[in-house]
């Protein structure tokens, strides 16, 4: 099986978030009722002309600077020609051999945690297709389909990846972090379930020693998965089908491939033997889009902290780095975890309650942490309640929980509850007397040198404290205790 | 470089035009006539000559991403052959093209 | 009171007659349709008259005070639209079958303009099909006949509109030019015709047939009247990306003038006419005080090759939407496939098709740099010959075609031939600059045209320099007869 190496390419198709289509002033929110988002120009009536969204440009621009590549000053736009009912005007309006950007690169982390860099081949402008709803269970037995041109022209980029991919958790790596890169730049909904970030995997197979060029091997072309779970499934599906095939003799027709989410499969949907002739031209309805270099430059400097600074930063701060990834890819988890550090000092104490009994909840909600009902004001304040002793971690916990139920502050729910932590000795030591009276074989199991039975002890005091008993104060109490009033009759 | 009557079908299915035997026929004759009219311009020498890929604005004006009024539905779909539910009907697609032929 | 009818005059004084209140807007609108209703079963102009429209926009106009009849420039002025330009009142075909009974939910920036200058919108006129010919005699739907001799071709693409100008069916009326398709039926019809530098007029609306070379234009019977239109289509549109704002017009001394005489324009199969009436032409100029300089565009000879490869490429690019899925006819097939073929097949005419596949050929896999590239390339040197020339000359004059109108059907058979009747106009296209016919004269009973071209964004220049020799011209006498 290992005489094959692995290689596979990503195109990903990130729909900008505009207020209004790349060519035309209509709408480009997701949805709405059928063709309520048209006008002439999307529609692509006779006479129309296309005029440029100057925020699309913007956060394409965006893009292409984070993903490292270098932004043409003068760019071109060409017409991509293919006749499908989703594509008003039969030709697409894309870049083709003068793209926005080129030559950048991300890079991902195995679990070696050897870093390595996948080139960005290019970063491009284009319009969106409308979307099909086929009348019948699928494409294969609609007797129809209807054509709701509502997404027709929302602008998108594509991300062309290097075949730099060895592995379908390379894959799954690589678009991880480009979905990470790009949440930080805000120029997406980045939803993958809505469309507004799709991809498309080619994959090959290079047998050992080939020495032509990459382009020469058959491809095959997996469209549309819609989960980045899925992409990584129809992969490792297809270097299993593909490498079956090899060895038993046949070979690799170059074809572009469905993927099933119910069987995991890939399945034909067009021979590309009959190729694609896409006809590209320069769009003569639009001179060069001509940038100021200036304007790139700044634009470039004004780039957020993206996520191979903001990890450096984490785990310099002393925050495990397993953590620190956690934080990275998931940036509504980051902009929290920003919040609440500002507030609190101790910032492994905020990532472990955020990443352990918070995270928890949030999931079973269904919520995140950007609209979780506890704002990192209010975890700040229960952290402080544990700093200053006046909550036990247990009983934070069933704080926390209170404080999403009811939506009331950490201090409102010690208050209604009667909660607070007993730290006063005094209150206690008459429990602690009344435990080591109660247990006698106990306390000389602890004095034979069992440890375990002082934690027996330490549980009855806190289940008489209704938990509210501060546990190394009793811990303490009843060690004092037990040397004072009965290790000495021992001896 | 004469079109065959196969490159001439293919053409044409790029182009989605059905042509019939006896369009072919003089359509081939007046293609290849047209062909080798244009040729004449192989004998420029036309190295270091940049194309005119535009022909006035050497820059495109950029446009605010501000909303404009888009169509009713009933303006958008109006002159629509065939529409249902507000949409534009086609018949079935068909993998890989048409069972027609 | 006029004492001609009201269908005889030019545009300006229509509208200064309405101005003063000498006649209502009705009366020019009823007139001029009583002149439609009278000729144009013989000329065929148009493809569809909107007598109750343009009735109602002429009642409505009468109740405006003098003051705002004034304020818009064509207010009481019949004015008729090539019917490759959309319009949302009426329907809009571009000669072809495939756009069935499109009526477009939009008007086009240039319709729109009209609107608000106060022209009376009449009606849609004849056409090759997507402007593709130079007779008319390839409109889906309707044949138009040249007013002076109705055996005879109108030219085209712009026939229609041609003809209902010299038939005095309108004072005034848009046509587009991609490769001589507003000066050679003016030519041939006897009228004045202007394509303005690409990008002065927007193309939002004008059905593209090759969009790097498409503008629309004005025809009338008067320079100035040519002029006045130009003025109310002109200017930057925020929905064309390659429209030109309106500042930075370029301006030319007032004269003498340089007048570049391009020897390329000269050669053989110049019809005879044509030639005399030309050199008389250039006499006149001569005879006022310019100097005529001969110059070379040398690379005129390919300029017919260069167009024809990158016009079919541009169309068959900008023609692929008529796939019956959303507007337009529809051919019933049952598969996609199917239907995009039988309906493409059936809407299209001969010669469009010849032109998409000529077109897609030329820019399929293994043939773009040989064909359309190479053009781009050839084109970039038609565009420095111009460009050279401009520095040595104020002007360039030439005939606007090689002959006069021809018989209906006698170029059917040989689409070189018919192409290069275009020699002298399509390379105003391909270098960008604006190119103006006006009447020369007429020779042997047909009209001859004389073009005068500029450089890029002297189209105010243009007209002016053209007005100064319109008064030494003989006056033209519009064929009136053709009710026959
Ligand atoms: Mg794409
Ligand atoms: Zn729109």
């Amino acid at each position: 099986m290992s005489q094959y190496q692995v290689i596979i390419g990503l195109e990903v198709h990130v729909e900008l978030k505009t207020a209004t289509k790349l060519f035309c002033g209509c709408s480009a929110a997701f949805g709405g009722d059928p063709n309520t988002h048209t006008c002439p120009v999307c529609l692509g009536m006779p006479g129309v002309l296309p005029v440029i969204n100057q925020e699309a440009i913007r956060l394409a621009v965006r893009s292409a600077l984070a993903l490292n590549c270098t932004v043409r000053a003068v760019s071109k736009f060409d017409r991509k020609q293919y006749f499908y009912p989703d594509l008003p005007k039969a030709y697409q309006i894309s870049q083709y051999d003068q793209p926005l950007g080129e030559y950048g690169w991300v890079t991902i982390r195995g679990a070696d945690d050897a870093a390595k860099k996948i080139g960005v081949r290019r970063v491009h402008v284009e319009e969106d297709a409308g979307k099909l709803n086929h009348l019948g269970q699928r494409l294969g037995d609609a007797t129809g389909s209807l054509v709701d041109l509502n997404r027709a022209g929302v602008p998108l980029i594509e991300i062309v990846s290097e075949p730099d991919l060895r592995s379908a958790e390379e894959a799954r790596l690589y678009l991880t972090e480009l979905r990470a890169v790009l949440s930080y730049l805000d120029v997406s909904d980045l939803r993958m379930e809505e469309g507004s970030m799709r991809c498309d995997a080619n994959v090959s197979l290079r047998p050992e020693g080939f020495a032509g060029s990459l382009e020469d091997l058959p491809r095959v072309e997996i469209k549309n998965v819609n989960s980045i779970r899925n992409v990584q499934r129809g992969i490792e599906y297809e270097v299993i089908r593909q490498t079956e095939l090899l060895a038993a003799g046949e070979r690799i027709v170059k074809e572009t491939r469905g993927f099933d989410d119910a069987t995991g499969k890939t399945y034909s949907q067009r021979s590309k033997e009959e190729a694609n002739d896409y006809r590209y031209f320069p769009e003569p309805d639009l001179p060069p889009l001509v940038l100021d270099p200036q304007w790139i430059a700044d634009m470039k400097r004004g780039l957020p902290a993206l996520p191979d600074a903001i990890r450096a930063d984490l785990v310099g701060r002393g925050i495990p780095e397993k953590d620190a990834e956690v934080l990275v890819l998931d940036r509504e988890a980051y902009e929290y975890w920003r919040e609440a550090t500002a507030l609190f000092q101790d910032e492994r104490l905020v990532t472990n309650w955020m990443l352990s009994d918070l995270s928890r909840l949030i999931n079973a909600r269904g919520e995140s942490f950007a609209n979780s009902g506890v704002r990192p004001e209010g975890l700040v304040e229960l952290l402080g309640l544990i700093q200053a002793g006046t909550l036990s971690g247990r009983m934070a916990k069933e704080v926390l929980e209170a404080m999403f139920e009811s939506g009331q502050t950490a201090s409102q729910v010690v208050k209604d509850k009667g909660l607070s932590q007993i730290t006063d000795a005094g209150a206690i030591q008459s429990i602690v007397d009344q435990v080591l009276h109660d247990n006698p074989a106990v306390v000389q199991d602890f004095l034979s040198g069992k440890e375990k039975a002082l934690a027996f002890m330490v549980g009855q005091v806190m289940k008489q404290t209704r938990g509210q008993a501060k546990p190394d104060l009793v811990n303490q109490l009843l060690r004092d205790s037990i040397q004072k009033n009965y290790a000495a009759s021992q001896d | 470089m004469e079109l065959s009557d196969r490159e001439i079908l293919h053409v044409a299915r790029l182009a989605r035009l059905r042509l019939t035997a006896d369009e072919l026929q003089p359509l081939r004759q007046d293609l290849n006539r047209v062909l080798d009219y244009v040729s004449q311009l192989q004998r420029l020498d036309l190295d270091g000559v940049e194309p005119t890929l535009h022909a006035a604005n050497d820059q495109a004006p950029l446009r605010e991403d501000v909303e404009a009024a888009s169509l009713s539905v009933a303006e958008a779909t109006k002159n629509g052959p065939k529409v249902a539910q507000h949409m534009f009907l086609v018949p079935r697609i068909m993998e890989g093209g048409s069972d027609g032929e | 009171m006029a004492s001609k009818p009201l269908w005889t005059y030019e545009a300006h004084t229509l509208h200064d007659l309405f101005c003063e209140g000498a006649v209502s807007a009705e009366e020019i609108v009823t007139s001029h349709l009583a002149r439609i209703r009278a000729v144009d079963a013989s000329v065929g102009a148009f493809l569809y008259v909107d007598e109750a429209g343009a009735v109602a926009e002429a009642r409505r106009q009468d109740q405006w005070s003098a003051a705002e009849r004034r304020e818009r420039p064509l207010s009481g002025v019949p004015v008729a639209v090539k019917d490759n330009i959309v319009t949302q009142g009426m329907p809009t075909t571009a000669g072809s079958k495939i756009l069935g009974e499109f009526v477009s939910p939009y008007d086009a920036t240039v319709v729109v303009k009209l609107k608000q200058a106060g022209a009376v919108i009449i009606g849609k006129t004849n056409l090759d099909e997507f402007a593709m010919g130079s007779s008319t005699e390839h409109s889906a739907l309707a044949e138009t006949r040249n007013p002076w001799d109705l055996s005879r071709v109108p030219g085209g693409s712009s026939g229609g509109s041609a003809a209902a100008v010299a038939a005095q069916l309108v004072p005034l009326a848009l046509g587009s030019d991609t490769g001589g398709s507003i000066r050679q039926p003016s030519s041939y019809c006897g009228i004045v015709g202007m394509k303005p530098t690409y990008g002065r007029v927007s193309r939002y609306g004008l059905i593209a047939f090759a969009s790097s070379l498409d503008q629309i234009g004005p025809m009338a019977r008067s320079i100035r009247d040519a002029r006045l239109l130009y003025h109310v289509i002109q200017g930057a549109d925020r929905h064309d990306s390659t429209a030109l704002s309106s500042a930075g017009d370029r301006t030319v001394s007032g004269g003498p003038w340089r007048i570049g005489v391009p020897r390329e324009y000269f050669g053989e199969g110049m019809d005879a006419g044509v030639r005399r009436l030309t050199e008389a032409a250039l006499e006149r100029l001569r005879g006022m005080g310019h100097a005529l300089v001969e110059i070379s565009l040398p690379h005129t000879s390919y300029a017919i090759a260069t167009y024809y490869l990158i016009a079919p490429a541009e169309a068959s690019s900008n023609l692929s939407r008529f796939d019956g899925v959303r507007y337009g006819m529809r051919a019933e097939g049952r598969d996609l496939l199917t239907m995009y073929e039988k309906t493409r097949d059936e809407g299209f005419g001969a010669e469009v098709k010849r032109r998409i596949l000529l077109g897609t050929h030329a820019l399929s896999a293994g043939y773009y740099d040989a064909y359309y590239l190479t053009a781009q390339k050839v084109r970039t040197l038609i565009r420095q010959d111009f460009d050279k020339a401009f520095q040595e000359v104020d002007f360039i004059v030439t005939p606007t075609t090689p002959d006069v109108a021809f018989r209906r059907g006698e170029r059917d058979d040989d689409p070189i031939k018919m192409y290069l009747g275009d020699v002298y106009t399509v390379t105003a296209n391909l270098a960008g600059i604006p190119g103006l016919s006006m009447p020369a004269g007429v020779a042997d009973g047909l009209p001859v045209g004389l073009q005068w071209l500029a450089p890029g964004l002297a189209d105010t220049a243009l007209f002016d320099a053209a007005a100064t020799l319109e008064p030494q011209m003989e006056p033209m006498v519009w064929p009136m007869g053709v009710e026959a």
